[in-house]
């Protein structure tokens, strides 16, 4: 029972002892480093020529920078505040806190993961890198999907923007709440009864996952310094990708083929559910952006499109194909939309 | 390189952040709700970024465990997922640290039906004034009226006086657009609307997307087969620069 103990500790004494000029050093080394590229960056942003050079740019291309711009602006914090929620989580609470609260069966936990969304009200890109956490942490493959596909829905700002948007009455903000409920559920349900969940995720991230547990001797600051690099390491490409190919689809979709497809009960569901995926708007807000089409569309479409676009669009997809492999992500787009459209169906129809 | 990438990325987004904060200029982007937060966080995790710089540097071995099994795969294909890095990190430079920041444009406004959103009319529907003063109407005001279906008998005495961007009308080449964008959470949503200036020739005079001020009193569009019934006929167009504050909320 001692045994590994003193082992252990000896181990971390030695390492310490060998390591702590070299690591000073380096230490100093790497602020200077990033200090320098602060600097840097300040300085060419400064320098920049004035807004009134338009480096004869046309007009579509400007507007490519400036949607794919606000999308980064818009997303970073709340994608830092999401890798510092993971942190405090995996870090700084108390080993088991959160998950050993859970419910033990596998339904119920399930449905008390996705109400968590409502005491963390980070909209989509945050709940990526929390998910993360909360795997390393133990929570099963199938439990995170569910966190991430209903979180972003039922979260107390989603539900309140909804409600002013469309009213208590007429249907939308009650099949959107259960809907998302219902489907993020059933896809941790499905998922569950995986034989290998780890082959759901992307090797990288099993080794995040692995080393998670070799960290030991570390202190908790440095751990999570690591944890805030090796976090921002996967979600920044994946962020400016997303951004990039969200802003790059809107300028290049045309929207009038959309709303020409908008008065047909099936057109109308497939339509917006394509136009979520393509926008990529932050589920707090995006019930006001769908507002202005509520008019050409269908209340079934406009259901389909509160359902999909939260779960799945171009940044979600981007941002979690850090965690999941692309068949996998491949599956839960199939799978979330056919979901998203029979439920916009039954509202079309049921109307 | 791979492995600080994302950090370098992180660090330059905070930066363009903080500096578009300082100039007063994140109103390009996002709703003005969001400022303090994203100063904030954006402060935090700078301060996060020279933290792991200053704590994690990549130890030599450390530096080769990432790439040992998690690239073994795409060993073929490294050079081109560093190429894609350095892209990247090009691309976000450029983008964040060298372009002017701008708002949209007329192409956006295109793309996006003027004066299509049932939201940006109505949400804030203007309260009408009892002593008949309507010089604080902003261009989403009068649109909103427009829209209302309010009658040229309601327009007949009023004179608006806005500033906003200048949008051709796709229909008729008499008429104008003076537009706003009206923006709920960032640009990305931006909903455009617009009060339809009846001025022929207008091309030969001003540039899509200028900006302008009018003051103008409202009058029935003199070509009757112009879907908009109502417009402004000024006297007088003075061009303008674009305000601090763009986009309308």
């Amino acid at each position: 029972m001692t045994l590994p103990a003193v082992d252990t500790s000896e181990q971390s004494a030695h390492e310490h002892k060998s390591s702590a000029p070299t690591f000073r050093s380096k230490s100093a080394a790497g602020l200077a480093v990033g200090l320098a590229l602060v600097v840097l960056f300040a300085v060419v942003r400064v320098l920049a020529p004035p807004a009134s050079a338009t480096f004869g740019l046309p007009d579509a291309a400007r507007d490519f920078a400036t949607l794919s711009i606000s999308v980064v602006v818009e997303s970073l914090p709340f994608v830092f505040l999401g890798i510092v929620l993971s942190i405090a989580v995996q870090v700084w609470l108390p080993e088991g806190m959160l998950l050993r609260r859970l419910p033990r069966s596998p339904v119920l936990r399930r449905l008390v993961l996705s109400l968590l969304g409502m005491l963390l009200p980070v909209c989509e890109c945050g709940n990526v890198p929390l998910a993360r956490g909360l795997v390393v942490k133990g929570l099963t493959v199938a439990e995170s999907m569910t966190f991430l596909f209903a979180a972003p829905i039922l979260n107390p700002v989603t539900i309140v923007t909804t409600a002013q948007a469309f009213g208590w009455d007429n249907g939308v903000l009650v099949s959107r709440v259960f809907g998302g409920f219902f489907i993020a559920n059933l896809v941790g349900w499905i998922y569950s009864r995986h034989p290998r969940p780890q082959d759901l995720l992307t090797t990288r991230f099993q080794e995040t996952c692995s080393l998670a547990d070799h960290h030991g001797p570390a202190s908790r600051v440095k751990r999570s310094v690591r944890m805030f690099s090796q976090e921002t390491r996967a979600m920044m490409p994946a962020l400016f990708i997303g951004a990039g190919m969200a802003g790059l689809i809107q300028v290049a979709v045309s929207r009038e083929v959309l709303v020409t497809l908008g008065g047909n009960p099936v057109w109308s569901v497939l339509a917006l559910m394509l136009l979520a995926f393509v926008v990529a708007i932050c589920s707090n807000v995006d019930a006001f952006f769908i507002l202005s089409f509520g008019a050409t569309f269908m209340p079934g479409g406009i259901v389909s499109f509160l359902v999909f676009g939260p779960m799945i669009d171009v940044k979600m997809l981007a941002l979690m194909r850090t965690t999941f492999t692309a068949k996998t992500l491949l599956q839960l787009s199939l799978l979330v939309a056919l979901c998203a459209a029979v439920l916009g169906l039954a509202v079309n129809y049921g109307h | 390189m791979a492995h600080w990438q994302g950090v370098v990325l992180g660090l330059i987004g905070l930066i363009a952040t903080i500096w578009l904060g300082l100039t007063g200029q994140l109103a390009l982007y996002i709703h003005p709700r969001y400022f303090v937060f994203t100063i904030i966080m954006a402060v935090i995790a700078a301060v996060l970024a020279l933290a792991a710089f200053t704590l994690d540097p990549a130890t030599p071995d450390e530096h080769d465990n990432d790439h040992d099994h998690a690239e073994e795969g795409r060993s073929r294909w490294g050079w081109l997922w560093s190429v894609g890095s350095v892209l990247t990190v090009i691309a976000a430079v450029v983008a964040l640290l060298i372009l002017p920041p701008s708002t949209l444009t007329t192409a956006t406004v295109a793309q996006r039906d003027l004066n299509g959103s049932a939201s940006a009319l109505t949400l804030k529907a203007p309260a009408l004034p009892s002593k008949g003063d309507y010089s604080a109407f902003t261009v989403r005001d009068w649109a909103s009226l427009l829209r209302s279906g309010a009658g040229q008998d309601f327009f007949a005495d009023k004179t608006a006086t806005v500033t906003g961007f200048i949008t051709p009308d796709k229909t008729d080449p008499n008429v104008f657009f003076v537009a706003r964008f009206v923006v709920t959470c960032c640009a990305v949503d931006a909903q455009p609307i617009g009060i339809p200036v009846y001025h022929p020739g207008w091309q030969n005079e001003y540039t899509t997307d200028s900006w302008v001020t009018i003051s103008s009193g409202f009058r029935a569009n003199p070509n009757p087969a112009s879907r908009e019934a109502i417009v402004l006929i000024p006297d007088s167009i003075i061009p303008t620069t674009q305000p601090a504050q763009p986009y309308v909320y």
